[in-house]
């Protein structure tokens, strides 16, 4: 990866291999082996697949039914949430555009499936657009307020959100608002009161996606407060309901990283790698390998990352965020700080913020990086990550006492946030605290 | 710069200079942390939701226990016999309502309200359903049942519970796994002390009708009828019986006999401070609402679903009018265009008495007879009148000894649109209503075949519930408990299996059979007919005035125990 040349040839075949790889592991719709229960067990419902299909064939005989040409389309973008394919969004795309078409005025549902595909791919200030003109249009539909509540949660909005939110709430109580609500205390720092809320969803949810979902933001919850225990139950759980639902093997992969089994990690998280290959499970799946010192590896599969930010850009996404990721992860620090900024720029949210400082401070700017990697803390109090960053950035910065408190903190929230950085965390901290 | 710093850091290299590269070191080997996801957090904006998919609402007078009411209420379309591994419970996190006005104001002067519990044996470790025969609701063999609480409210006051832990009959399976499907449907119908009969659980789906009639709405036509498109398919059901002075205004039926009836669901209202009140309270949000059947569907040209769904029928008469063809239903020009007959003109007040006022000669409708509107109640002051849509039911009107599927159109002034009973042909009478027939008195004969659907595929019990019992076949191999007209349909069944019982155990996880944030399957339940109707009916109510209600006399609770 040194020669242009040969990054390209090397980002291509990686592209051929990851597609190939996909359309082999990361589409298909079987589920992961499960533990066999005593008797014969039939396929539980795939209900997207049920909506999917049934509106294609109505289509075929009914064309002009723009319902259904925005039902369609926003179930190809569920779809592209639950399976991580993105090149679902042009269809998406092309059926929301033909229910326009039909009928272009008094047409809330496609605006709302506009808007639900423009989150996903990360256009926020767009999604933002369509959802206020569907609500204009039909101030009851919890659909728009859910796409809106997203938009203004990722464009660094929290009181716009959690108005949103609410609105939702009241009305139409269920999974959908149920989930978005418990992500926004989560985000408050209220985790017992994210996870009540989240638990509420769990009770609501009938579906196994939705179960699945819900065990794994249940799972998630317990992590982030560093009960091991709780997350590998919540995980099985939901492993249990739904074994094709990938995010709860990375779950179970990070509790297995934690409790050091690190061969049962890989495994995890290569599945998830090898049938949702986005850059972030392909990252973490990096991540373990580096630490179990496969190097070699782990760089391919740094390439194969790359290779799939540019799949999700040419499908029409776009995520600095995750391309200075990326960056920091060649080592290429300048093109992070760009990346990192310019996404700062459309969106003052928790995560950017702790990525430019991150950013600022591999590329030896601590001083710059010092205002964002506090910004990072302060919108997500009782994340450990952030404060292991800020950490870093205060150490580097000439702030002993300044670590010391934030890896005290890192330690009291999660030790396991990280592991490859938990255990540099928890070393550090001694260090730190053995000085006189 | 002070000299201070580079001090304070030279002292300090040293000693942190082996942390320092540690830090910097792992942060070259990048991973992401738990909380950065490139894909951000993405939860489902769609979700199944069982308590708000409701279906269909039936009001008549017990033909055969007189003096008696039937409110019959369903939730849950196309739930699928046992061709595919799912059940179908109730939601245990909301509750589900039939309300009863009988002074008129658009309140509700009698509620009942049924929640539910699960009682799950299957200890996370196991889909099943059951493993092996079930003979009765309290057979080990069933892993997963539901049970109920019934509440109900009169005038205002109180809840006071009427009956817990009663049994809901389970989802049939199939004769291996439910060899006598009758006997935990007779488990599952009670009696209660003071004569009130109550059945919970899965039956046949009542409704008959060709869905495809609504596709006019979307460049179709008539040409395809004929075919019963929910034949073979069951439903969620609730059915109560109640004698005529449990919801006739002042228990007086003679004096009062029009009742106007409706149902929801609600859940728990939650603040986003997290504040998650599990007790039914005050504050609760309406998930979903029907009165009179084929409102809920999808109506043109406003989303008026989600507002319909929301709001309760006293606020009907405030909705802001947004909606510019409020007065000019679209399916009547469509017909005109298609078949030549001549819309009526507009605007609609006729459609404003059938589903806002009820037939009435006193709130100055054009159809001049007085059939079921509380406003021919003796003891109901016109001021305190508030129109909404509901199904109005007169309790007073004979039982005919002949059903006719077209009801009040066809002379036969027990049928729908006075209430409504599970024979009466929704769909036929709704479109001869929106064409006009009941302000001019006759059917119109170009339409007078209507869906070509004119019976249920199941025959209905002769007393209560009256539903059949749920349909045990797959969908596609033909119909289930009963004999009937109709085929089944295979569109809208893509999960069908082969016929038959299940010989092993199916592995069983409950589903909805529909998403129900109204871009699921209901949006194929296009209603634009009755819908229409009812839209002119709610969104021109800003015409008529307001009137505030005058509070009912309280009366007494019956005391019933079980």
């Amino acid at each position: 990866m040194h020669s242009p040349l040969r990054t390209v040839s090397v980002v291509s075949v990686a592209a051929v291999t990851l597609l190939a790889v996909g359309a082999v592991f990361g589409l298909r719709e079987t589920p992961a082996p499960a533990p066999a229960p005593a008797s014969a067990q039939a396929a539980a419902p795939d209900r997207l697949a049920e909506t999917i299909a049934r509106a294609q064939d109505r289509l075929r005989t009914l064309p002009r039914d723009y319902q259904t040409w925005a039902t369609l389309g926003l179930a190809y973008v569920e779809r592209a949430r639950v399976t991580a394919d993105p090149s679902l969004y042009p269809k998406a795309e092309g059926a929301l555009r033909r229910s326009l078409q039909v009928r272009a005025t008094d047409n809330a549902g496609a605006l709302v499936g506009l808007g639900a595909l423009a989150n996903a791919r990360h256009e926020f200030a767009a999604a933002r657009a369509y959802a206020t003109d569907a609500v204009r249009g039909n101030p009851y539909n919890a659909d728009a307020y859910g796409v809106l509540a997203d938009a203004h949660t990722q464009l660094g909005d929290a009181g716009a959100a959690t108005a949103a939110i609410q609105r939702m709430l009241d009305l139409r109580p269920g999974l959908a608002a149920y989930a978005r609500a418990s992500y926004d205390l989560e985000q408050r720092g209220r985790l017992a009161e994210a996870t009540g809320l989240m638990r509420r969803a769990l009770a609501a949810a009938v579906d196994p996606a939705d179960l699945a979902f819900c065990r794994n933001q249940l799972g998630d919850l317990a992590w982030f407060a560093g009960d091991l225990a709780g997350a590998e139950a919540e995980y099985a759980a939901g492993i249990a309901a739904d074994p094709s639902y990938q995010p709860l093997l990375r779950g179970r992969a990070r509790v297995a990283a934690a409790t050091g089994r690190t061969d049962a990690a890989i495994a995890d998280a290569a599945t998830v790698a090898a049938r949702t290959p986005t850059p972030d499970t392909l990252m973490e799946y990096a991540e373990l390998l580096r630490l179990a010192g496969r190097t070699a590896e782990a760089d391919r599969q740094l390439t194969l990352a790359d290779a799939a930010h540019r799949i999700f850009v040419a499908n029409g996404g776009r995520d600095d965020l995750t391309g200075a990721l990326l960056a920091l992860a060649r080592g290429d620090t300048a093109s992070a700080v760009k990346l990192a900024r310019s996404e700062w720029r459309r969106r003052p949210f928790a995560d950017v913020a702790d990525v430019l400082g991150r950013a600022l401070h591999a590329a030896g700017r601590d001083a710059e990086a010092l205002p964002y990697a506090r910004r990072a803390v302060a919108l997500g109090p009782r994340n450990a990550s952030y404060a292991y960053h800020l950490a870093t950035v205060s150490l580097a910065g000439g702030d002993p006492a300044g670590a010391r408190a934030e890896l005290r903190r890192v330690r009291d929230l999660n030790p396991y946030f990280s592991p490859t950085d938990g255990p540099t965390a928890a070393r550090a901290l001694s260090a730190l605290e053995a000085r006189p | 710069m002070t000299t201070q710093p580079h001090r304070r850091r030279r002292r300090a290299v040293p000693a942190l200079a082996a942390v320092g590269i540690v830090l910097a070191g792992s942060l070259a080997g990048l991973g992401p942390q738990v909380s950065v996801a490139s894909s951000h957090r993405e939860a489902p904006l769609i979700a199944s939701d069982p308590a708000a998919d409701n279906t269909d609402l039936y009001a008549f007078v017990s033909p055969e226990r007189p003096g008696y009411v039937n409110l019959i209420a369903n939730w849950i379309p196309f739930e699928e016999p046992n061709g595919g591994p799912n059940f179908y419970p109730f939601a245990t996190d909301a509750a589900y309502n039939i309300n009863v006005d009988s002074d008129g104001d658009a309140k509700a002067d009698a509620v009942f309200r049924w929640t539910f519990k699960n009682i799950d044996k299957r200890g996370g470790k196991t889909f099943l359903y059951n493993n092996g025969p079930v003979t009765s609701f309290d057979d080990k063999n069933l892993l997963f049942k539901q049970t109920y609480t019934l509440e109900s409210s009169f005038n205002g006051a109180p809840f006071k519970t009427r009956i817990s832990d009663a049994p809901v009959a389970p989802s049939r399976i199939g004769a291996a796994s439910m060899p006598d499907y009758q006997k935990l449907r007779d488990q599952a119908t009670v009696q209660l002390q003071g004569g009130w009969k109550l059945f919970a659980g899965q039956a046949d789906d009542p409704f008959f009708l060709d869905l495809r009639v609504f596709d006019l709405l979307y460049g179709g036509d008539l040409s395809e009828t004929g075919q019963d498109t929910l034949a073979g398919y069951n439903v969620n059901s609730l059915a109560i019986q109640v004698p005529f002075k449990d919801v006739a205004l002042r228990g007086d039926a003679k004096r009062n006999p029009v009742i106007g009836v409706w149902t929801t669901t609600d859940r728990n209202r939650v603040r986003v401070t997290g504040d998650t009140n599990p007790k039914l309270g005050r504050d609760r949000v309406q998930v979903s609402r029907l009165g009179n059947p084929l409102v809920n569907e999808v109506v043109v040209p406003a989303n008026l679903k989600d507002a319909f769904n929301s709001i309760s029928p006293d606020q009907d008469a405030g909705i802001p009018a947004v909606v510019k063809r409020v007065t000019d239903p679209e399916l009547p020009k469509l017909i005109q265009g298609i078949y030549g007959v001549p819309a009526p003109k507009t605007p609609r007040n006729d459609l404003v008495e059938i589903f806002l006022t009820g037939i009435t000669t006193k709130a100055g409708g054009p159809i001049k007879a007085d059939l079921n509107s509380q406003l021919n109640n003796q003891d109901v002051k016109a001021k305190q009148f508030r129109p909404s849509e509901m199904l109005r039911l007169n309790l007073n009107v004979p039982v005919t000894a002949q059903p006719n599927r077209l009801g009040v159109l066809a002379g036969d002034l027990q049928g729908f649109p006075n209430g409504r009973r599970l024979t009466d042909d929704a769909v036929d009478i709704a479109v001869q209503a929106v064409e006009g027939a009941a302000q001019a008195g006759k059917l119109v004969d170009a339409l007078a075949a209507g869906d070509k659907v004119d019976t249920n595929d199941n025959t209905f019990g002769a007393s209560f519930p009256y539903v059949a019992l749920p349909n045990q076949g797959a969908v596609n191999a033909g119909r289930g408990a009963g004999t009937g007209k109709g085929a089944s349909t295979a569109k809208a069944n893509p999960q069908a299996a082969p016929a038959g019982d299940d010989t092993s155990s199916p592995s069983l996880v409950p589903t909805s059979a529909e998403a129900s944030s109204g871009m699921g399957s209901n949006a194929i339940l296009v209603g634009a007919v009755v819908g229409t109707g009812t839209l002119i009916a709610v969104l021109a109510a800003w015409w008529l005035r307001r009137r505030r209600a005058t509070p009912t006399a309280l009366r007494r609770d019956d005391t019933v125990a079980f």
